[in-house]
């Protein structure tokens, strides 16, 4: 065997098939398949791809048809990614060129030396007239005047002059601009032809070749955008169809009147329905609210303490009590107590909820394929959107504080519980199926317990969530922490919005680091 | 005694979603693999499977991955439901059993040890073992005895307090096989049980799990792709492929009569010297005679049984320059290995 040698691949020109070293490899011919994938004009891109490929760098190669057509040349080709990119571009550049051509720039400054002009001869007239009366003073002040607005119509006159100059300088400048952007649709088309080429040999189904119906679209796409981008931006005054879309308000003051009376309706008849909710989750809560504010604090106090030491470690135990100190000093602790309960009284909701929706979505994925547009929109729509058919269902108060807070809560552990249950191996499962074991037995001995720490993951995201909804839910009446913050942005009372915010800070540190250091103990 | 412990009959898997139409179509017209794939997009996992394991063998199914031996093993529990064909296990028809019965037979007849382990990892070595017992609802006293006791049979003492995570690759699948035992079933299902461990470890394993066999006497379905495997450890070998099976028989009959090509082309590296025997390779004392002439004289020739293997009569032969004389029942001379028959034999009967 020969030694291989970096450069063998393209030092044997002038040599033979037969002549190579055995160390260098063949060249590689793509001549037909580029021929093949090009269509019209084959030769062309062969020899462009081979000198593109030959270049470790980006090669510098122009096809003028792609320069001279831009966008079009680019729908041809079926790169509809780059017809965008050039025909933005392309506009960028007309739009300049446009405006220098078509625009009357100095239109404004001309209109008010215009303006200015007939003023100043009024004053002149005046000045006539006074002194034909005799007027000496009132002469003398109507000419300071006159002077005053001849060097205002001066001023306004260069105006006008230097934007009329200006225009040459768009023409200038988009002339430029066009031709920098033809020479840059030049030198990029072969480059991404050349990767859709390596592409699509892999993938012969992609488009390739020269298609006239794309060329005709993108001419039809390229006629329909440019005249009217044009025209919106060099005419003086477009038509108003242009700028703004002709909507009817009619439209939507029924639809919305329409939406309103669905909901008092559905407000009215399911009334039982809503408030036994509110009902259920406010027993919940009254009971947390027992344990966190109605207890004497000392108690309290202790008792978290002592859980974060004994979840998370002595030096989340110290934070603790820094942060217990810092809440309880400056007066928050009965409502930080609140805000905890309806924290807790969320959490615990979304996951006695969120964990069995995720058990059922990670075994049915007709289920999941529904529910999960459903999640996107819970953790996307803004929380002010939800609460307004919160309040019209549930009214004001903390259960429909909570129900908000659910809205956000909920997503996180019923995706993270669903996908934990989803990789658990396969093996596994099948094992436990083979020595006999029960769907029930396989779900709580096998499935949950090797998804924990994704379910756990979940359970945390959801408190974090939970908690950051606590000052949006104040609006509507949740109280706690979150109060405090929406009175000081109502008064802008910074001092009391920054104490009262790291509060809830302090309260979602402490929280965050015992769920997590009880998770990690497990 | 060799009273049958698992039997099938006929049995069919076909994958897809027109399963049903296709079977019909393969036994109405019995259509190749190839075609039930094009015109029902239907694959076959199990084509026509019939064969039975008799109680205390060690059965090997050996084939190339995607041979189905994989998916014929979960067929015995039926991890994996037949689409046509007959399972019996201890006489039981498997088909026949409610979802209840079925879940007693698999806590109760059946051990089963897989490929990748397929060890909880959350629970200790202990309770992993304990698992089979736990899911029957057995008290932990008595989970904690038998896994004691079985773990002590796979020579893991002092290893019942660790997590399968901090055993060596080797360790974790004796973990597996006691967790098989643990129930103390009928029957064990080997599915690739020691193909994922470096060979040394295989070697280990196998040896042990032989010394395990001959003293618990478990019916045992062993899935590999090793020949050797099959070969050192069969009672008797089924060669699959494409799911079918392609031969059943001993390892000496495997490695001497081969069914066909594809079963040689796997023999041929194995060596013959412990597989074959004497009495497959011997001529038979009436037709030696009669080539050699009666006046040829044996008395000097050393003796040998029937059974000996090739191995060993290398080094009777190497003693001597005669013949070597094979005994039957009794002492009784009934054929005779020359030195060109012993070569041969060793080369594989050309």
């Amino acid at each position: 065997m020969s030694v291989r040698t970096p450069g063998g691949a393209g030092s044997d020109r002038g040599h033979g098939r037969s002549e190579r070293a055995a160390g260098a490899a063949p060249a590689f011919d793509i001549g037909d398949s580029v021929r093949e994938f090009a269509g019209p004009r084959g030769d062309y891109y062969a020899r462009a791809f081979r000198r593109i490929q030959s270049k470790a760098g980006l090669a510098a190669t122009f096809n003028r048809a792609a320069a001279l057509f831009g966008p079009v040349w680019a729908a041809a080709r079926g790169l509809w990614g780059l017809f965008w990119c050039f025909a933005i571009l392309e506009l960028l550049a007309l739009v300049q060129l446009s405006k220098g051509l078509f625009s009357e720039l100095g239109a404004a400054p001309l209109a008010r030396a215009a303006r200015l002009e007939k003023n100043y001869e009024k004053m002149v007239d005046r000045v006539q007239a006074a002194l034909e009366k005799g007027d000496q003073a009132g002469a003398d002040s109507f000419s300071l005047k006159a002077e005053r607005l001849h060097a205002a119509l001066e001023k306004a006159l260069t105006q006008a002059d230097e934007a009329a100059a200006g225009a040459t300088g768009l023409v200038i400048f988009g002339l430029i601009a066009l031709a920098a952007v033809k020479g840059l649709e030049g030198w990029v088309a072969n480059l991404s032809c050349e990767k859709r080429y390596s592409r699509w040999r892999t993938d012969r189904t992609m488009r390739a070749g020269f298609s006239w119906t794309g060329a005709a679209l993108g001419a039809v796409f390229a006629a329909l955008v440019y005249p009217l981008t044009l025209y919106g931006f060099a005419a003086t005054e477009p038509v108003a169809l242009i700028g703004t879309f002709p909507a009817d308000t009619s439209h939507y003051q029924a639809l919305a009147g329409s939406i309103d009376r669905g909901f008092d309706r559905a407000a009215d008849e399911l009334a039982f329905f809503f408030q036994g909710i509110a009902r259920g989750i406010r027993i919940l809560l009254d009971g947390l609210e027992v344990i966190f504010v109605e207890t004497p604090w000392p108690v309290v106090m202790t008792v978290i303490v002592v859980a974060a030491w004994r979840l998370a470690g002595p030096r989340v135990a110290i934070f603790t009590v820094a942060a217990l100190a810092y809440v309880a000093v400056l007066g928050f602790w009965e409502k930080a107590m609140s805000t905890v309960a309806l924290l807790g009284t969320a959490s615990f909701l979304c996951v006695a909820i969120g964990i069995p929706l995720g058990v059922w979505f990670a075994r049915s994925e007709r289920a999941y394929a529904v529910a999960r547009p459903v999640l996107d929109l819970m953790q996307t729509l803004p929380a002010f959107v939800y609460l307004i058919p919160i309040i019209a269902f549930f009214g004001t108060g903390k259960p429909p504080g909570i129900l908000a807070s659910m809205m956000f809560g909920l997503p996180p552990i019923v995706r993270l519980t669903a996908l934990g249950l989803r990789e658990v191996p396969k093996e596994v499962i099948e094992a436990a199926r083979a020595f006999g074991a029960t769907g029930r037995q396989i779900l709580v001995g096998v499935e949950i317990p090797l998804a924990a720490p994704s379910i756990m993951t979940g359970v945390n995201q959801t408190i974090l969530m939970c908690l950051s909804l606590v000052v949006i839910a104040a609006l509507i009446d949740a109280k706690g922490l979150g109060y405090d913050v929406l009175e000081a942005l109502q008064y802008a009372a910074k001092g009391q919005g920054i104490l009262a915010g790291f509060a809830i800070l302090f309260c979602a540190i402490v929280i965050d680091r015992m769920v997590q250091g009880g998770f990690r103990r497990e | 005694m060799n009273d049958i412990v698992i039997e099938l009959e006929g049995v069919w898997k076909i994958f897809g979603e027109r399963a049903g139409e296709a079977m019909a179509a393969v036994k109405a017209e019995g259509l190749a693999k190839s075609e039930v794939l094009e015109r029902f997009g239907a694959v076959v996992g199990i084509a026509d499977v019939s064969f039975n394991v008799r109680r205390g063998e060690i059965f090997c199914i050996m084939g190339l991955s995607g041979s189905g031996k994989s998916t014929l093993v979960r067929h015995l529990n039926r991890l994996i439901e037949p689409t046509a064909g007959v399972i019996k296990l201890l006489g039981q028809d498997v088909m026949s059993l409610a979802e209840s019965e079925l879940r007693a037979m698999r806590a109760q007849k059946i051990g089963m040890v897989f490929q990748h382990m397929a060890l909880l990892p959350h629970r200790s070595v202990r309770d992993n073992v304990a698992y089979p017992l736990e899911i029957r609802g057995e008290p932990k006293g008595r989970r904690w005895d038998v896994s004691q006791h079985t773990l002590s049979l796979v020579g893991l003492d002092g290893f019942e307090d660790r997590f399968p995570r901090e055993l060596s690759g080797g360790m974790q699948q004796r973990v597996g096989l006691a967790r098989a035992l643990a129930s103390d079933p009928d029957v064990l299902l080997m599915d690739e049980p020691f193909s994922a461990l470096d060979p040394l470890i295989r070697r280990q394993l196998q040896n042990q799990f032989m010394a395990l066999s001959e003293q618990l006497h478990k019916t045992t379905l062993f899935i590999t792709h090793d020949l050797d495997e099959a070969i050192r450890l069969g009672t008797r070998i089924a060669i699959m492929k494409d799911g079918r099976i392609v031969q059943i028989g001993t390892p000496e009959e495997i490695v001497t009569d081969p069914a066909d090509d594809y079963v040689r082309d796997f023999v041929q590296d194995i060596s013959k010297l412990k597989l074959v025997f004497a009495h497959t390779i011997m001529e038979p004392l009436e037709s030696y005679r009669a080539a050699a002439g009666e006046a040829k004289d044996l008395s000097e020739s050393p003796r040998a049984p029937e059974d000996s293997d090739l191995d060993r009569l290398v080094d009777v032969s190497i003693t001597t320059p005669h013949p070597i004389v094979i005994t039957g029942a009794g002492g009784r001379d009934v054929g005779v290995v020359t030195k060109d028959r012993l070569l041969r034999g060793i080369q594989g009967g050309k």
